[in-house]
């Protein structure tokens, strides 16, 4: 018999009914909220809580050389190289812009990218990158998509023209890269755009 | 006597087990169930990370410690040491206690929660954890406690990963489900977007620029072992992973349009699923893998399509809006959260998964990309002011709004982790 009230007061762990059938003792607190620990009433054993599953930063060669590359074939987080920002400035490769959610050329851009393609045909030797992005507006990867068919437009154009295939080179930036920082119609307008880069002159 | 008392006791005793089960506190299912009305005691520092997670929950009415008659710290720990008609005074059906102490580099927790209306113990458990993160000890007891009450495992300890700009490039973080305890996982100083869980949780697919162009690489978040899953010509976005993980969903622009595919990480075979002259981006998988939820514009502007998998057969699910975009399968199949602008401004809805009952959940006008928690109660989503970018939570009926704060600034993408062990 008193084998088993022993066993009671630690089973029948959340039991009022048999208070002060079984010698519980106490647990002891104190008012920094320190528990001291005697017998606890309800118990269940301690749980050790496993560390947070580890995470680690990448650690592969790519990801600790820094900026990725620039110049070259797939260039430049930080374009305005100085080739392309002369070839602009003496109005021979113009930006082309883009209504909200299209990817054809608009008419008015028509003659300015004609311009650019004549521009390629007297310089030979140059190939560029077109560079496709998006407004603020749409969803990151739609952007994406969508910057991605802008910039082809244009070297289809520009094929069409003429312009060989091996000289042009398309990439997609997405809304990652606005021109013109700002919230409204006039910023968006300007950020939806392809532009050129100069990535070889000779 | 002693004898049949004995055998009535111990009778009771085995009974117990079940007639405690029987006990919901807090019925999930029903609807509009009432807050089960709780009190605190203040074990500081631990206790606000417990209270934040019981006030997310949506579950709890917490009453403010101003109302306690009792002086919950100098009471004692255990029910025989309690004043329960105290707290039922107060309205407090129920009441946490709780204290700590260091033992050398552990933190040791002792949690316990009351019925102050049986005057009985639901729940007690002891904690040994790193004083490193205090908060996990709270976050794991939380667990414990909801699960206790509702039946259904917490996600108070899952985690969330995002990209945020906080260093001047678009890097991924990780952090805990509350935002806390940010840690950046990619430093390639590119640009780097679209991350997704591995359906184990220990992997991440993103995008990242740093061979120049949209590729997408997996990261072992274990390990820090990094590598190209896609570096194809064109665009390598939207990689997510199939419900084994054995697959990734993709849309490739190769020489052509965005389409979509699917890559067997085993074989490395590509196949494509879609052909067509448009976009075709943000695959989703259902849960039970066997369709595809995606964003196309073959319909003019963005709309939300399914895709049979088996039969390569497309249908369209929205209607409305002028952009539907980020769709997010949620973790039981039933619904798909998403995107929607009629005017450039967007707002978080769900529809059921044959595209019916589709409900707006946000109405600030600029919050995109929501992610479903692993039970399917709450979306994470990026909600934008003034060109700044946050992070939110909501119960997924779109109540209990409020801000992850992350301490990482301009946040986008977010996702929610599976369960973790």
């Amino acid at each position: 018999m008193k084998r088993l009230f022993a066993i009671i007061p630690v089973l029948a762990l959340s039991v009022t009914l048999i208070h002060g059938c079984g010698g519980k003792k106490a647990v002891n607190d104190d008012i920094s909220g320190k528990a001291t620990e005697a017998e606890p009433q309800a118990q269940d054993s301690a749980v050790v809580v496993p560390e947070n599953a580890p995470i680690s930063e990448a650690v592969t060669s790519e990801d600790l050389y820094g900026p990725a590359k620039t110049g070259g074939k797939y260039a430049s987080l930080t374009p305005g190289d100085t080739l392309t920002l002369q070839a602009e400035k003496e109005g021979r490769l113009y930006t082309i812009y883009f209504d909200y959610d299209t990817y054809f050329i608009r008419d008015a851009d028509k003659d300015n990218l004609s311009n650019n393609a004549k521009w390629l045909s007297l310089n030979s030797r140059v190939a560029v990158r077109i560079e496709g992005h998006a407004d603020e507006r749409g969803e990151t990867e739609y952007n994406l998509a969508l910057s991605d068919k802008r910039a082809r437009s244009v070297k289809k154009f520009l094929e069409d023209m003429g312009v060989k295939a091996e000289r042009l080179d398309a990439i997609s930036f997405g809304e990652e890269k606005p021109a013109v920082p700002g919230h409204d119609e006039e910023a968006w307008a300007k950020n939806r755009r392809a532009e050129f880069m100069i990535t070889r002159t000779n | 006597m002693i004898t049949k008392t004995m055998a009535f006791l111990f009778a009771i005793f085995l009974l117990l087990p079940f007639v405690a089960e029987a006990k919901v506190y807090i019925d999930l299912a029903a609807p509009q169930a009432k807050k089960l009305p709780i009190a605190i005691q203040d074990f500081k520092p631990l206790v606000d990370t417990l209270r934040s997670d019981i006030r997310f929950s949506g579950l709890f009415n917490i009453i403010e410690k101003d109302a306690y008659l009792e002086d919950a710290a100098l009471s004692g720990l255990t029910e025989d040491k309690i004043e329960f008609r105290l707290w039922r005074a107060i309205g407090a059906d129920t009441l946490i206690k709780g204290g700590f102490s260091i033992e050398k580099d552990k933190l040791v927790v002792e949690v316990r929660l009351f019925d102050s209306v049986t005057e009985k113990q639901v729940l007690g458990k002891k904690y040994i954890g790193s004083l490193a993160n205090p908060r996990r000890v709270m976050h794991y007891f939380a667990d414990n406690l909801y699960e206790e009450l509702t039946g259904r495992k917490g996600i108070f300890t899952t985690r969330i990963m995002f990209v945020s700009n906080r260093d001047g490039n678009k890097e991924i973080y990780v952090a805990d489900y509350d935002g806390r305890n940010a840690l950046k996982v990619t430093r390639n100083k590119s640009i780097n977007l679209s991350p997704q869980w591995s359906p184990d949780g220990k992997k991440a697919l993103y995008v990242s620029y740093k061979r120049g162009w949209p590729s997408l690489f997996q990261l072992d978040l274990t390990n820090g072992q990094d590598s190209a899953v896609s570096a194809k010509p064109g665009i390598n976005i939207g990689g997510r992973y199939s419900p084994d993980g054995t697959r990734v969903a993709l849309t490739l622009s190769g020489d052509k349009s965005p389409e979509l595919y699917t890559l067997d990480l085993s074989t490395l075979e590509y196949r494509r699923l879609t052909d067509n002259y448009g976009i075709d981006v943000s695959p989703a998988w259902s849960p039970d893998s066997s369709r595809i939820a995606y964003v196309s514009d073959v319909a003019g502007n963005p709309h939300i399509f399914m895709l049979e998998l088996a039969t390569g057969a497309a249908r369209r699910l929205t209607f409305e809006g002028r952009y539907n975009s980020s769709p997010a399968w949620s973790p039981d199949g039933s619904k798909i959260a998403f995107s929607r602008s009629d005017s450039g401004r967007f707002n978080i809805w769900v529809m059921n998964a044959d595209g019916g009952g589709a409900t707006q959940l946000t109405f600030d006008g600029n919050d995109r990309s929501p992610s479903w928690s692993p039970d399917g109660r709450y979306l994470i989503y990026s909600s934008t002011a003034k060109g700044v970018s946050a992070l939110r939570v909501m119960r997924s009926d779109g109540t209990g709004s409020m801000k992850v704060e992350t301490g990482t600034g301009n946040e986008k993408s977010p996702v929610w982790s599976p369960y973790l062990q």
